[in-house]
């Protein structure tokens, strides 16, 4: 992405954009990574491939990918994120497709993953004609992102009613946005963000009560900041139960 | 920097290079498995190696049978198979294709069942506590659901034998159901356990701390202590945590079972004399085989089994093998797995402990006053990033910036799940759909909806476990809807025509066909399946050994309950630990 594209998050006094960065989030200085002698060999083997070989795209064609891009970069965005240290998506969204691994189950009013991909590409270009008479591509940042949202909220935009009467607005919305922080909070760098202590075997974790930090990981140090302008993504009020008439059912497993 | 603390000693860790099989940093299989040709006719062929099948390869064999355990996934070394990270541990889960509908379609995959040598004991999170009396008799005392075959106390001596076996760590006194103690010292608190401690001290409600959970608060023999690192779900690499893999296996193994890995049963084979004379398969290079034996145990979980059974009509049974009752897939039951999310000001960093290590079951009986029949229990669990971002995305809509923001206050949430009995419904339900999967076999579909009386238990739960979140100290709160636990859709019962199989797991259809896993149980409880699966496990064991060679070669039966026979734990594990109350 190029820079003068991008929207980056804003200092709440002065409302200017915070300069992209190495690492975003209130950990400064923490480092998975710099811990990663202490791992066992495989899980080194495993994080090491995930940040340095980063699957070509096969699934998706190099039209698909452009948009596709540009829907990741929406569902998750990076504009705080410097050049160097952007976390690539798309590319295991990809692989997955490709490798046609699915996550153990479809839902039975869905169809196959990647035909789900597919019918949201022709989906989100139908919406962006009948109602910008332009493709995706070629609206502004915020009419993508209202665009997203109203998919995101159930509420499309018209122009797809006969797409989404074949497919769940809210089980392709699950499915993407699902999939992108699959790879998103896959990767080192997210957990330096959020100040996840990542794997920790054969060592232990020793420090469990009251969030103390271990003597490897950092206090957190909080700031405030503001989401880009021309997003409509971080509401202030959160919109809790989006689809209360669908509740969609958690996909991970806890107890 | 402060957090650069140098190097170990010698070097990055590496893993063991001796070309043994691990299972956990000191546990090896030493000795090679003793292997049985196709043709050779063993005396038990068990059906997947997992919570019911591990423990009761491990008892036949001890007893003396010649037993193959058949697995569809792989058996993992675990040194170099598993991982510590949540997206590179999608292998331990049954990832083939499951169609999903009903008003409350089930997830499958990570939040479900397991495939390879140990089923779903690889990434269960290990809450073991037991069944009340009152579950074995819920239709007797509620009206509602079934009662089982069984009482309570047939299943209490097996109950406490594997909880030695597995070993359990818990409290020395523990309150609900039939009050015990456990053997083994509970585990320290994490910071989700402390969020349910406050909480329900401050309410009254009465609370389980530091087990039962089946995870070693102290090394024991070739098993080192928990390490507190929080990836209990994602396969425990320390080998604290129990798995059939390391506690059952290596007993099976060394006592002349065979385990043959990547092998994926089809369809069962039904003879003359209404006898079944083995399973066909699929092998590791994916070609189709034919293993002959004298009867046949299916312990494949509550989707698998039904499945398995079904796709093996035949003439004499065009409904599914062993379904003239016509239940076979039904009753299929989930419990209702809530999770509430709590923000707090301060830190919590719930990613530390194993997710299992607090609970309460104060509401797990009938109360006439609340409404509904049955209850449920509200359990600690400790999501990792990536399901906390999907949590987020259900439960609170976040997306974009918003998902960004939320995540990084990671730390700064606790989640509580709610367990929840659901009730047996005949339409909750597997079926096989018409598409195929990678072998030819017809794709199983399951059906779940729920009923009034789960929800109004779910809505009153859900509410219960909030006030907890908010009396501990929680700023602001969300819930996510979620399932978890198949069991049911081939249970046992005494009327044939309305269950599969009897009390011992032996199909009331055909004589040498036996079920051994979750899919028998007739209810649920709101107590984690795990253990009942194993004790009843071990109870259909000693059933067996009994009969000796009557099952292979009579279709009478004895219904006599057999002794218990204590001498079959694996080694080590009976009469230790330090004995407690009760
Ligand atoms: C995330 C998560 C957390 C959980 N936490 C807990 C917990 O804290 N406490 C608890 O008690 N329970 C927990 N459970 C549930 C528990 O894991 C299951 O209830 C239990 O493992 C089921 O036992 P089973 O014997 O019925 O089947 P499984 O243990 O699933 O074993 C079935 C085995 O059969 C194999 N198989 C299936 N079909 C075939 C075939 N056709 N051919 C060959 N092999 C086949 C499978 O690969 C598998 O290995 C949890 C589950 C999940 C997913
Ligand atoms: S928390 Fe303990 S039991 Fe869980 S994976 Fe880690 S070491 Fe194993």
């Amino acid at each position: 992405m190029k820079p003068n594209e991008r929207q980056p998050p804003r200092d709440p006094r002065t409302h200017q954009p915070l300069p992209p960065c190495e690492q975003p989030g209130y950990y400064p200085g923490f480092s998975t990574l710099s811990q990663q002698s202490f791992w066992d060999a495989a899980t080194r083997e495993l994080v090491r491939k995930r940040v340095h070989d980063i699957p070509p795209l096969r699934f998706f064609t190099p039209n698909e990918s452009k948009m596709m891009e540009a829907i990741c970069a929406h569902f998750l965005p990076q504009d705080d994120r410097d050049d160097a240290h952007q976390i690539p998506i798309l590319p295991f969204i990809d692989e997955r497709l490709h490798q046609k691994r699915t996550p153990g189950y479809r839902f039975e009013d869905m169809p196959p993953d990647g035909e789900a991909y597919r019918l949201g590409l022709e989906a989100i270009e139908q919406m962006a004609r009948a109602n910008h008479d332009r493709s995706f591509l070629e609206l502004s940042w915020r009419e993508q992102d209202e665009l997203l949202k109203s998919i995101h909220d159930g509420k499309p935009w018209p122009g797809a009613e006969e797409i989404w009467k074949r497919m769940p607005i809210y089980r392709y919305c699950g499915l993407v946005i699902g999939d992108c922080v699959e790879v998103y909070y896959a990767h080192p760098w997210a957990w330096d963000e959020i100040g996840f202590g990542g794997p920790a075997y054969p060592r232990a974790y020793f420090r469990l009560e009251r969030g103390e930090p271990e003597p490897w990981e950092v206090e957190e140090r909080r700031y405030e900041w503001l989401a880009p302008n021309e997003s409509v993504s971080d509401p202030s009020e959160p919109e809790i139960a989006t689809h209360k008439e669908h509740p969609p059912a958690g996909q991970g497993g806890t107890h | 920097m402060s957090y650069n603390l140098g190097q170990p000693i010698g070097g990055a860790f590496q893993s063991p290079n001796d070309h043994k099989h691990h299972l956990g940093p000191m546990q090896r299989i030493e000795a090679p498995m003793r292997r049985y040709s196709p043709d050779e006719e063993v005396d038990y062929l068990i059906v997947g190696v997992g919570a019911g099948g591990g423990v009761l390869l491990q008892r036949l064999a001890r007893g003396g049978f010649r037993v193959v355990g058949l697995e569809a996934g792989p058996f993992w070394d675990t040194e170099r198979d598993w991982v510590s990270d949540e997206k590179g541990s999608h292998q331990l889960y049954w990832e083939d294709m499951r169609i999903t509908g009903g008003a409350n379609p089930l997830t499958f995959g990570a939040n479900n069942s397991g495939k390879g040598v140990g089923g779903g004991t690889v990434h269960w999170a290990a809450f073991t506590p037991r069944f009340h009396p009152s579950d074995f008799e819920v239709y007797t005392r509620d009206g509602v659901g079934a009662d089982w075959p069984i009482s309570y106390w047939d299943l209490k001596p097996y109950y406490e034998l594997l909880e030695l076996e597995m070993p359990v760590a818990g409290p020395a006194w523990y309150p609900w159901g039939d009050p015990h103690g456990y053997a083994y010292g509970a585990h320290p608190m994490g910071g989700v356990g402390n969020v349910l401690i406050k909480g329900c001290t401050s309410l009254g409600i009465r609370v389980s701390a530091g087990g039962p959970v089946a995870i070693l608060s102290g090394s024991r023999n070739d098993r080192p202590h928990c390490i507190y690192r929080g990836f209990c779900i994602q396969g425990c690499k320390v080998g604290a945590k129990a798995s059939t893999l390391i506690t059952h296996v290596p007993d099976a193994i060394a006592n002349g079972a065979e385990i043959r890995a990547r092998a994926m049963a089809k369809r069962i084979h039904l003879g003359k004399n209404n006898r079944v004379t083995g399973v066909s398969y699929l092998d590791r290079e994916g070609r189709e085989q034919f293993q002959k034996a004298k009867a046949v145990v299916i312990c494949g979980y509550a989707i698998e089994t039904p499945r398995l059974l079904l796709n093996s009509a035949c003439n004499s049974y065009e409904n599914g093998l062993a379904n003239s009752s016509g239940t076979v897939g039904r009753y299929l039951m989930a419990q209702a797995g809530n999770v509430v999310l709590g923000r707090f000001d301060e830190l919590v960093r719930m990613y530390k402990a194993p997710p299992a290590h607090a609970l309460t079951e104060e509401f797990y009986e009938t109360d006439p006053k609340r409404g509904f029949a049955r209850g449920f229990a509200i359990q600690t669990v400790g999501p990792l990033p990536i399901a906390f971002a999907k949590q987020m995305m259900a439960a609170r809509g976040a997306w974009g910036w918003g998902m960004r923001r939320v995540m990084m206050d990671y730390n700064h949430w606790a989640a509580l799940g709610v367990l929840g009995e659901i009730l047996p419904w005949p339409d909750n339900r597997v079926t096989l759909s018409d598409e195929r999967d990678q072998f030819g076999i017809p794709i199983p579909q399951i059906r779940f909806s729920l009923h009034e009386n789960d929800k109004k238990l779910i809505e009153f739960g859900k509410k219960k476990t909030e006030e907890v979140m908010l009396a501990a100290g929680a700023t602001e709160i969300v819930q996510e809807a979620r399932y978890a636990h198949l069991v049911g859709a081939a249970r046992m019962g005494k009327d044939p025509a309305t269950s599969v199989v009897d009390a011992y797991g032996r199909s009331h259809d055909i004589a040498n066909l036996f079920i051994c896993d979750g899919s028998i149980l007739p209810t649920q409880g709101s107590a984690n399946p795990g253990l009942t699966i194993q004790a009843l496990a071990a109870r259909t064991a000693d059933y067996l050994i009994s009969q000796g060679t009557k099952v292979f070669n009579s279709d009478q039966r004895d219904m006599t309950p057999p002794p218990i026979r204590r001498h079959l734990s694996p080694p080590g594990t009976h009469w230790k630990g330090v004995p407690r109350v009760a």
